[in-house]
C-alpha cells in the first residue's frame, strides 16, 4: 500500500463516481466493465481492487448500496450515487481537469517559449 | 468529517462480522456469475470462462482480504485478536497468572501508596493561592538559625516593611485553648494569629468574615475564626453561629467566621483567635512566628534584606538586646523540609521492591515462554512475523501489568488509609494525602514501564533462536539451553541483590528503633500518669491564686488512695521542653561578645525527683522550705555540672538566670541529679537546671500551664479520675488535657522512627517473599525440565545424595552471588540512611551479616523442595517421561 496505490485508488474513485452518474445505479461487475470499456483497452482493471474502493466510497458516504436483481434475474448489490457523491464528483473532476491542464502546459514547451 | 464518518463505520465494521462476510461472499459470487455468463456469451468453454473470470478478479480470497482490511481497522483487529488470545492463554494457566498479578499488585500497590504520600506531602503545592510567594520570616541570631520574633520586632516589621503584600504573625498554642460553656470544659487545639493572617494565605471563610485591623489592637473586640470541623462539632453546623460568643481561656470571644472544609495550616488547628499585640517595653520574649506573602517582583534575598534592615533598627531601639538579622524562608521548605529525605528514601526502597517484582514476573514469564517455545516456533513457521510474536508477548504482559495495577490501586488505597490511621502526625500535611489524578498517572506509568520491562525479556528471547532450531530441539531441551539458563540465573541473582539492599535498610531502621527504645530516659517511666492543666488568665490573674490552686491540687491528689507521689512541672520528658534560659555563674563574667549559653530551665514542685525516680548524685533535693523566696536554690543535672563546673564543685556555687543583672538575686546550687531527656530520646544529654516552682523569685508571674505527674500503682484510668475530681473540686471549669501514661509518651516520641521501620519491614518482607518465589520457581522448573537427565544419571548409578547436593549447590550459588552483589550495593546505598539512624552505623556489620544470612537461609529452604523432588525421581518413570 504505497503512495502509488493511493493515487490509483483516487482515480478509480473518480471513475466509479462518473460511471454511476452516467449510468445510474449499477452493480460492481457492471461498473468494472464500464470503466474498462470507457478506457478503450488502455486500462486493465483488476476487478478485485474495485470492491475495497466501493467500500471506501460508501463509508465516506458518496455512494450507497442495496441488494437488487440484475437484468438476467440474478441477485446483485447495486451502487447508487448520493447527493454528497455528486458534489464530490464535481469537485474531483474540476481538480483533475486543473491537474491535467497544468501538466499539459508543462509537457508542451512550444507554447511556453512562443 | 468524511474521514471521521468512515472511521466510525470501520469501527462498526469490527462487529456483526458474520453477516458482512456472507454479504461479501454473495457479492463476489454474483460478480463471478455475471462475468462467467458474459464470457460464455463471448464463446468460451465453461471451464475457460470461469478461469478467466477468476484471473480478472485477482483471486477471490485476496480480494476478500483487501476488502476486509478496508472494512475494519486491521491494526485494531490484530490487537483485539492478540488481546483475546492473550487473555485465553492467561486464563489457561491460572497459577502463573495469579502469582504474576499478585506479585505486581503488591509491587505497584506499595509504590502507589508511597507515591501518594510523597505527592501529598512533598509535591503538591501548599493549598493556598500562589504558594511559592509565601514565606516565613525569622530572626537569625541568639544561636538560632530560625528564631521567632518578639512583639517589638514584629510590630516594626508590620509597619515598615516594603517587600511583602501582607505580613502576619501566629503563635501556635502547644496546649490549646480552654473552651467552656459548650458542654464539659475542653482543651481545643488552636493558633492565635494577627488580623492579616488570612490575607497572607489569601483564604476566605465559608461563612462570615476575616479579622478587621482594629480587632488586632489591644482593647479591640476579641474575635475568633473556627475550623469547619469545629463548627460542625460544637456549633451544630448552624449558619447563625457566626456572631455567637464563646469562652476561651475564660475570656469571651465572638465567632466571626467559619473556614472552608479543606483549609489546613499545621496539624489539627480548630480555633484561630485574634492576637492583640501590645507595644513592647523590651525586646524579648521571642514567641511570634511571622508569615508573609512576597510582592510579585521581590526576591527572597531582597525581602531578607528589607526585614534585616528593620531588625537592625529594633536592635538600636533596645541596645541591650542581642544583634540579629532576619531571614526569609519559603513556607513549603519549612513545612516539609525535614521529612523529604526520609520520604524519598522510602520511595527508593519501594522502587526496589517493584524492581524485584518485575524481575520475578519476567522470570515466570520466561519460564512459561520456555514451555511455549514450540507454540511460537509453529506460529512462526506458519508465517507469523517476529513483530507479531513480540507484540503478542507484550500484549500478554500488558494485561498482566494492568490487572496488577488495578489490584495495586486497591492495595494502595487500603495501604494509605491504614498508614494514616495507624500513624497519625508522623508527617506534616498528612491530611492532604489522597489518591488523586497525579497518583493515578504515576500508577499508569509504572504499569506500562513494568509491562515493557518484564514483557521484553521473553520477547527478546523469542527473537533469538531461529525457528527451525527450536522445533528440532523439541520440548525437553527447549529452555535447558545454556543461554536460557544463564538468563534465569541472572534474574535470580538480580532479585537477591535487590532484596538484600531493602533488607539491609529495614535491618538498620529496626536496629535504630530498638536502640531508641532502649535509651535510658533518665527516670523510671512505669506507673506514671501525666496530664496538662491550664489555668485561664481571667480567673487566675494573680500569683497567689495560681500557687494556691496548685498547692491544694497537689495536697488533694497526694492524699488520694494509691498515689505514691505527685508533682507539677513545666516541661515533660522525653520531648516536651518548654523553656530555655541563659545563666551566669557568680564571679565568672560572660566572655565579651559571646552570648551566655541558654539551657533548659524547668520549674518543678518539691517532689518532682521522687515522682519520676530521678537519682540524686550530690547535695540535696528540694525541700518544702525552698518555697520561701528567701532561700533561692536550684538543682542542676549531672551534664551541666560536668560541662560548666569541670574543675570545682557546683554545689554551693551561685548562679543567675535570664538577662544578667548585677543587682539581681543569686541562686545557690544545692544538688546534682541524673540526666533526663527532654528533647527526644535520640538527642544527647543536655545541661538542665531545675528551680522550685513555688519560689516566686525566679519568675514573679508564675506559669499557669503545668503538667501534673502522678506515680501510683493503681490503674491509669483510676489515676486520671482521681486527678479529674481533684481538679474539678477546686475549679469545675478546668479541663484535663494531654492525658497520657509516661510509657505512652515514650512510645509516641519515637513514632516517626517506628513509622519508617515498619514501612521498611513491610517492604523487606515483600522483597524476601518475592525473592523466595523467584528462586523456587526457577529451581523447580529446572528440575522438572531435567527429569529425563536426572533419570539417566540415577539409572547409571548416581548417588541420590549427590543429586540433592548438586541442585542445592546450583541454587545457593545463584543466591550467594546475588547476596554478594547486593552486599556491595547496600554498603554504597546505606549511607543515604545515615541521617535516619540512631545508635547504629550505616555499615553496621551485625545488620549486614544477619540479613545476608537470613537471605541465604531463605534461598536454601526455597531450593530444598525442588532438590528433594530431584532426589526422588524414579528412573523408570523419568526415562519414559517424554
Amino acid at each position: 500500500m504505497g503512495e502509488r496505490a493511493d493515487v490509483w485508488q483516487g482515480t478509480l474513485a473518480l471513475m466509479v463516481l462518473k460511471t454511476l452518474q452516467a449510468l445510474g445505479p449499477l452493480h460492481g461487475y457492471g461498473i468494472a466493465r464500464r470503466i474498462e470499456q470507457t478506457s478503450g483497452d488502455l486500462l486493465a482493471v483488476n476487478y478485485g481492487t474495485l470492491y475495497p474502493a466501493l467500500l471506501k466510497l460508501e463509508q465516506e458516504g458518496y455512494i450507497s448500496s442495496e441488494w437488487g436483481t440484475s437484468d438476467n434475474n440474478r441477485k446483485a448489490k447495486y451502487y447508487k450515487m448520493t447527493r454528497a457523491g455528486r458534489k464530490q464528483l464535481e469537485k474531483e473532476a474540476r481538480e483533475w481537469e486543473q491537474t491535467t491542464e497544468i501538466l499539459a502546459r508543462f509537457l508542451s514547451p512550444g507554447k511556453e517559449s512562443a | 468529517m468524511r474521514k471521521f464518518r468512515a472511521l466510525l463505520l470501520r469501527l462498526d465494521g469490527l462487529f456483526r462480522r458474520e453477516r458482512r462476510e456472507r454479504e461479501l461472499a454473495e457479492e463476489m459470487e454474483s460478480h463471478l456469475l455475471m462475468h462467467i455468463a458474459d464470457n460464455l456469451r463471448a464463446g468460451m468453454t465453461a471451464e475457460e470462462a470461469r478461469r478467466q473470470a477468476l484471473i480478472k478478479l485477482g483471486g477471490i480470497e485476496q480480494t476478500k482480504e483487501t476488502y476486509r482490511d478496508r472494512r475494519g481497522l486491521p491494526m485494531l483487529e490484530i490487537m483485539l485478536q492478540d488481546f483475546r488470545f492473550a487473555s485465553r492463554m492467561l486464563r489457561k494457566s491460572p497459577g502463573f497468572t495469579g502469582v504474576a498479578v499478585l506479585t505486581l499488585a503488591l509491587g505497584i500497590g506499595a509504590n502507589t501508596a508511597i507515591f501518594s504520600v510523597v505527592n501529598g506531602v512533598l509535591m503538591k503545592p501548599l493549598p493556598y493561592r500562589q504558594p511559592d510567594r509565601l514565606v516565613m520570616i525569622f530572626l537569625h541570631g541568639r544561636g538560632l538559625d530560625h528564631g521567632p520574633m518578639g512583639n517589638a520586632d514584629f510590630l516594626a516589621l508590620g509597619e515598615r516593611q516594603q517587600a511583602f503584600e501582607h505580613v502576619a504573625a501566629f503563635s501556635p498554642s502547644s496546649i490549646g485553648f480552654t473552651l467552656t460553656g459548650l458542654g464539659a470544659p475542653q482543651m481545643i487545639p488552636g493558633t492565635s494569629v494577627t488580623p492579616d493572617f488570612f490575607s497572607v494565605l489569601d483564604v476566605k471563610p465559608d461563612l462570615g468574615r476575616t479579622f478587621l485591623p482594629e480587632e488586632g489592637k489591644p482593647g479591640g473586640n476579641l474575635s475568633v475564626i473556627v475550623s469547619h470541623h469545629f463548627w460542625e462539632q460544637f456549633l451544630h453546623a448552624d449558619p447563625a453561629a457566626v456572631g455567637q460568643s464563646m469562652t476561651l481561656d475564660g475570656k469571651g470571644y465572638v465567632v466571626i467566621g467559619v473556614l472552608p472544609l479543606d483549609f489546613h495550616f499545621g496539624p489539627h488547628n480548630e480555633l484561630w483567635p485574634v492576637l492583640q499585640l501590645r507595644p513592647a517595653q523590651q525586646r524579648p520574649p521571642y514567641w511570634l512566628l511571622p508569615v508573609g506573602r512576597l510582592k510579585a517582583d521581590v526576591s527572597e534575598a531582597q525581602a531578607s534584606a528589607d526585614a534585616s534592615r528593620i531588625a537592625k533598627q529594633v536592635q538600636e531601639q533596645f541596645p541591650h538586646s542581642e544583634d540579629a538579622s532576619a531571614v526569609v524562608v519559603p513556607m513549603k521548605e519549612l513545612t516539609v523540609g525535614n521529612v523529604s529525605e526520609a520520604l524519598l528514601i522510602l520511595l527508593g526502597a519501594v522502587g526496589f521492591v517493584l524492581l524485584i517484582a518485575v524481575v520475578n514476573v519476567a522470570n515466570l514469564h520466561l519460564l512459561r515462554y520456555g514451555s511455549r517455545v514450540r507454540e511460537f516456533a509453529i506460529r512462526a513457521a506458519l508465517g507469523a512475523g517476529r513483530r507479531r510474536l513480540i507484540c503478542q508477548l507484550l500484549v500478554e504482559s500488558l494485561i498482566l501489568a494492568a490487572s496488577g495495577g488495578v489490584l495495586g490501586l486497591a492495595v494502595a488505597y487500603g495501604g494509605v488509609r491504614a498508614m494514616l490511621a495507624l500513624s497519625p502526625d508522623v508527617l506534616p500535611r498528612m491530611e492532604e494525602i489522597t489518591v488523586d489524578g497525579r497518583v493515578l498517572a504515576f500508577t499508569v506509568l509504572i504499569v506500562i514501564a513494568t509491562a515493557i520491562l518484564f514483557g521484553l525479556v521473553p520477547a527478546l528471547r523469542c527473537a533469538g533462536p531461529p525457528v527451525g532450531q527450536s522445533l528440532k530441539e523439541g520440548s525437553r531441551a527447549a529452555t535447558s539451553g545454556r543461554s536460557a539458563r544463564r538468563l534465569h540465573g541472572a534474574l535470580v541473582v538480580a532479585e537477591f541483590a535487590l532484596a538484600l539492599v531493602v533488607l539491609t535498610g529495614a535491618g538498620l531502621l529496626i536496629r535504630t528503633l530498638s536502640q531508641l527504645e532502649s535509651v535510658n530516659p533518665g527516670f523510671n517511666s512505669s506507673h506514671i500518669v501525666t496530664a496538662l492543666l491550664s489555668l485561664p488568665r481571667e480567673r487566675y490573674a494573680k500569683a497567689p491564686q495560681i500557687t494556691s490552686f496548685y498547692e491544694q491540687l497537689l495536697e488533694r491528689v497526694k492524699n488520694s488512695p494509691g498515689v505514691r507521689a505527685v508533682s507539677i512541672t513545666m516541661s515533660l520528658p522525653p520531648n516536651l521542653l518548654e523553656l530555655t534560659n541563659p545563666f551566669h555563674i557568680e564571679g565568672k563574667p560572660d566572655a565579651p561578645g559571646q552570648a551566655a549559653p541558654a539551657i533548659a530551665q524547668i520549674p518543678v514542685s518539691t517532689e518532682y525527683f521522687a515522682t519520676l525516680g530521678i537519682p540524686l548524685f550530690r547535695g540535696r533535693l528540694f525541700l518544702d522550705e525552698d518555697r520561701s523566696p528567701a532561700t533561692h536554690v536550684l538543682v542542676i543535672n549531672e551534664n551541666m555540672a560536668r560541662r560548666y563546673f569541670p574543675d570545682h564543685e557546683p554545689v554551693g556555687t551561685r548562679i543567675q538566670t535570664g538577662e544578667y543583672n548585677p543587682k539581681g538575686d543569686w541562686y545557690t546550687i544545692v544538688g546534682v541529679v541524673g540526666n533526663v531527656k527532654y528533647e527526644g530520646l535520640g538527642e544527647k544529654d543536655q545541661p538542665t537546671m531545675y528551680v522550685p516552682y513555688f519560689d516566686s523569685g525566679w519568675c514573679p508571674w508564675f506559669v499557669r500551664e503545668m503538667y501534673v505527674v502522678v506515680r501510683s500503682a493503681s490503674a491509669p484510668e483510676k489515676v486520671v479520675s482521681i486527678l479529674q475530681s481533684a481538679a474539678w473540686s477546686l475549679d469545675n471549669q478546668l479541663p484535663l488535657a494531654h492525658v497520657r501514661t509516661m510509657d505512652q509518651l515514650l512510645y509516641e516520641s519515637v513514632a516517626s522512627s517506628r513509622f519508617r521501620a515498619v514501612l521498611f519491614c513491610i517492604f523487606a518482607a515483600l522483597a524476601l517473599v518475592l525473592a523466595m518465589i523467584g528462586i523456587y520457581g526457577v529451581m523447580a522448573y529446572a528440575v522438572s525440565q531435567r527429569t529425563h537427565e536426572i533419570g539417566v544419571r540415577v539409572a547409571l548409578g548416581a548417588q541420590r545424595r549427590n543429586l540433592l547436593r548438586t541442585i542445592l549447590r546450583e541454587g545457593t550459588t545463584l543466591a550467594l552471588l546475588g547476596v554478594a552483589i547486593g552486599f556491595a550495593a547496600a554498603l554504597a546505598l546505606s549511607r543515604t540512611l545515615a541521617g535516619l539512624l540512631f545508635g547504629v552505623r550505616a555499615t553496621d556489620p551485625v545488620t549486614f551479616l544477619t540479613v545476608s544470612a537470613l537471605l541465604m537461609g531463605v534461598a536454601f529452604a526455597a531450593c530444598y523442595i525442588p532438590a528433594r523432588r530431584a532426589m526422588r525421581v524414579d528412573p523408570v518413570v523419568a526415562l519414559r517421561y517424554e
